[in-house]
């Protein structure tokens, strides 16, 4: 017997799993507390759509802003870090030794500081970004081959001409992905953060229903926020793919592979 | 630069921030009620340190971190040298696992408590399942580092499947695996600060997000102190490993 | 095209100009002390000649080029390119073709040629125009559009030295450009420089370590020594052109490629 392709098998799975959330519960095998159907779930966050959206709206804000800071500050630092060689030497090995801290526990100083407002989520989501952010850009600056730059100047390049023609275009591919992680962790800083105090936001929501068992309405609430994540993931891919169409065989070849960041810089803590 | 000179200006910078911390408080620059002396910290943090509510709540955190890493680990291991070694299998669920790695593991917190309540269980089973998935991915990618050529070159002089595996298999990827243990305790040691900090009667977590919440800046700060501390060292630890385990890696 | 004005039929663009290196001495300090990598060069390649160095590895050969293409300054001595020092690169007097083909990658073929010629803000229509014709002069006609990852080795030193032509300098500097390249397709790009030499008489420094490539290319070939790089030996290569692929089979092609790997493999 032939095996079904693996993609096939991907998508049975998927529709197996919706299926199985839709199925198990009416059983009753399952409590409802612990999972309530897929319908019910949907159906509350329909009824709900007004407080869900509104409580979006506050998360999006807050994402938005916070990503502003961890890609705004991320790129600059990790640019004069990427780019220094003293700046580099001195203060590399100490961000990637700050990076095993876990930076949750900053939190609590941030609500201290700026209050239970959005404030304290944009300023915590802008440091959780921040940091996938800093060390592709400053890896993508470092691992620029060096023989470009020798080119551009034998062709008679000047500095800015050197930065805006070969190490910007050169850095994107790597910068674009710490963006797209960073992207990823502001989420869920600014998730996390309204989970754990505040007066707003799908994580207060989540938080708020969790207190008093509602669990159809923390479902739906958590489903909003993969859909928000699973979006995102897709956006900024498809700007990766649209960005770096040069790239496609020369990850294979010897510009991106060859000297792919140490696991460290490509793995942020995804909480 | 030289070594010396790095070091150095390294050392600087630290003692540098080290008195900013202690001096702006001091004289009023910054809010010393936002942000304590460092010396009122440092003596704030020893004396938490022989308190028997805080060294009760660092042994919970701690057998919560060290159950869930020794579950989380071997698992994630075995599932993801599975998922590597099968073709067929590697070529379904590695997209999947890409997929779940990017999803945000925290917003499932809840339903942990939902389902398992607030305690001991609920937090380790939080912290295998938002490690799990980063040991798996690693775990393949130590397989697929072995190149086939070293594999085919040791049959070629007739080694057994046992040598194939000791000689060629673990080298390999003893680096990798290092880095999978290094990366997967930040995983998991985020894991349990937050499941902690959310919702929790005990460990050092909870009593961050208490602290914090009562405005007692000076525990709270002595509290982040000594878990960055402790993150840090075993970070460190682990790396000089790697150091001294991959030095024949150019 | 041009045909009125040069004397050479068929020649495209400004010819060669003479290059003159005098006493060039060169010490790289480095973290473990100073480097002596050139001592004492003094070589003239004459306007339109085409001249090859070869020597043994770390002998210095890149530094000097990268001296003549004002990429780097010399301890001592001075170069002279066009009758003028060179002091800093000039595209305009001197074009430099890389060994692995330094291209940029997010640039397609054509961009890839009319970077030099964007530096200087040269007109789109006129850099197309430019970029054309040189992509046509190297035979990569119609693969403008194309992305450096979708060209084979060979096409991609194509790329390299249509750049190296397109601000159209009297002066050639090419780093082993062939290296990365199979024995096959070495040969066809070797013939092609040749081609597209005569069709310009531009001025062509070569380094290479192929003594087969370096005798069929050259007027002249100059050999290094070890570190620190002397010029130890001048030869003359005074084979008909155009130059065939039967000559190499031949005992006087046999006889140069003999005496430079003696002067090579000779100790000091
Ligand atoms: N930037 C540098 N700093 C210190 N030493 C250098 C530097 N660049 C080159 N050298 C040294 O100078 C010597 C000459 O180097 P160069 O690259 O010019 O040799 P080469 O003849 O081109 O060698 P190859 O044939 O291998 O390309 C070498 O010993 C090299 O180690
Ligand atoms: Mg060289």
């Amino acid at each position: 017997m032939r095996r079904p392709a693996p993609a096939t098998v991907r998508w049975l799975i998927l529709a197996g799993l919706l299926l199985a959330w839709e199925l198990v519960p009416r059983t009753k095998v399952v409590p409802e507390l612990f999972l309530p159907a897929l319908s019910k779930t949907l159906a509350v966050l329909y009824e709900g759509r007004a407080e869900y959206g509104q409580n979006l709206l506050v998360t999006l804000y807050e994402v938005g802003f916070a990503m502003l800071i961890a890609c705004g500050v991320g790129i600059l630092v990790g640019a004069l870090v990427g780019g220094i060689a003293v700046l580099r030497n001195l203060l590399l090995p100490v961000f990637s030794s700050l990076y095993a801290v876990p930076i949750v526990i900053l939190y609590p100083i941030f609500t201290a500081w700026f209050g239970i407002g959005s404030e304290s989520k944009i300023a915590f989501a802008g440091i959780y970004g921040f940091f996938p952010v800093m060390l592709s850009t400053a890896a993508g600056i470092r691992t620029i081959d060096p023989q470009l730059l020798l080119a551009a100047r034998s062709m008679g390049a000047t500095i800015w001409q050197q930065i805006a023609r070969v190490i910007i275009p050169a850095s994107i591919p790597t910068v674009l992905a710490g963006l797209r992680l960073g992207g990823a962790l502001t989420i869920i800083g600014v998730v996390v953060s309204e989970m754990l105090t505040s007066a707003a936001g799908i994580g207060y929501l989540v938080s708020r229903y969790r207190t008093i068992l509602d669990s159809p309405r923390v479902f739906a609430a958590v489903l909003l926020i993969l859909v928000l994540s699973v979006l995102f993931d897709l956006l900024a891919r498809w700007v990766e793919r649209r960005t770096v169409v040069w790239q496609t065989a020369g990850r294979q070849g010897r510009t991106i592979a060859a000297r792919t960041p140490s696991p460290a810089t490509a793995t942020p803590a995804v909480a | 630069m030289s070594r010396l000179a790095i070091v150095l200006a390294r050392l600087a910078l630290f003692l540098a921030l080290i008195g900013a911390w202690e001096v702006l408080p001091r004289l009023g620059i910054l809010n010393a009620r936002l942000l304590p002396p460092l010396s009122d910290v440092l003596s704030m943090l020893l004396q938490l340190v022989g308190r028997a509510n805080v060294q009760e709540a660092m042994m919970v955190t701690a057998a919560e971190v060290v159950v869930a890493f020794v579950i989380a680990v071997p698992l994630g291991a075995l599932i993801g040298v599975a998922v590597a070694e099968s073709e067929y299998f590697g070529e379904i669920f590695k997209p999947m696992l890409f997929y779940v790695f990017s999803v945000p593991k925290s917003i499932f917190l809840p339903v942990f408590i939902l389902v398992l309540g607030i305690g001991f269980h609920q937090k380790v089973a939080y912290a295998v399942f938002s490690t799990l998935f980063i040991v798996i991915m690693s775990a393949t990618a130590a397989v697929e580092s072995v190149k086939p050529e070293h594999v085919l070159v040791a049959r070629s002089y007739g080694a057994t499947r046992r040598q194939i595996l000791f000689r060629v298999y673990v080298p390999s990827m003893v680096p990798i695996l290092l880095e999978t243990l290094r990366i997967a305790m930040i995983f998991n040691f985020t894991a349990v600060m937050i499941a902690e900090m959310y919702a929790s009667r005990t460990g050092i977590g909870h009593l961050i997000a208490n602290w914090g919440e009562n405005f007692q800046m000076r525990q709270l700060f002595a509290g982040v102190i000594l878990l960055s501390m402790v993150a840090i060292f075993f970070n460190e630890t682990i790396r000089w490993m790697e150091t001294k385990c991959s030095s024949w890696r150019t | 095209m041009q045909q009125l004005a040069d004397v050479t039929p068929g020649r495209v663009g400004a010819a060669g100009a003479s290059v003159e290196v005098a006493g060039v001495s060169h010490v790289y300090e480095g973290r473990d002390g100073r480097v002596p990598a050139l001592e004492d060069i003094t070589l003239t390649v004459g306007a339109g000649r085409f001249t090859v160095i070869v020597g043994p590895s770390g002998c210095g050969k890149t530094s000097l080029l990268m001296m003549m293409a004002g990429l780097r300054r010399q301890t001592s001595g001075t170069i002279l390119c066009a009758g003028r020092p060179i002091l800093d690169p000039d595209p305009q007097r001197v074009g430099v073709v890389f060994q692995e083909a330094s291209l940029f990658p997010w640039q397609t073929a054509m961009e890839n040629v009319e970077f030099p010629l964007a530096l200087r803000h040269v007109p789109a229509a006129e850099r197309h125009r430019r970029s054309a014709s040189m992509l046509n002069l190297v035979g990569l006609d119609g693969f403008g559009g194309r992305y450096p990852h979708e060209l084979s080795g060979g096409m991609k030193q194509r790329v390299s030295i249509a750049r190296g032509l397109v601000q159209d300098p009297p002066v050639l500097l090419m780093d082993e450009p062939f290296a990365a390249l199979d024995e096959q397709t070495r040969m066809t790009m070797g013939h092609e420089l040749l081609r597209i030499w005569s069709q310009t008489s531009k001025t062509v420094v070569f380094i290479t370590h192929s003594l087969t490539e370096a005798v069929y290319l050259a007027d002249e070939v100059l050999v290094m020594s070890a570190r620190p790089g002397r010029i130890i030996d001048r030869i003359e290569v005074d084979l008909p052109r155009p130059r065939t692929y039967e000559m190499m089979a031949t005992d006087r092609f046999g006889r140069l490629r003999e005496r430079i790997w003696q002067q090579i493999r000779k100790p000091d």
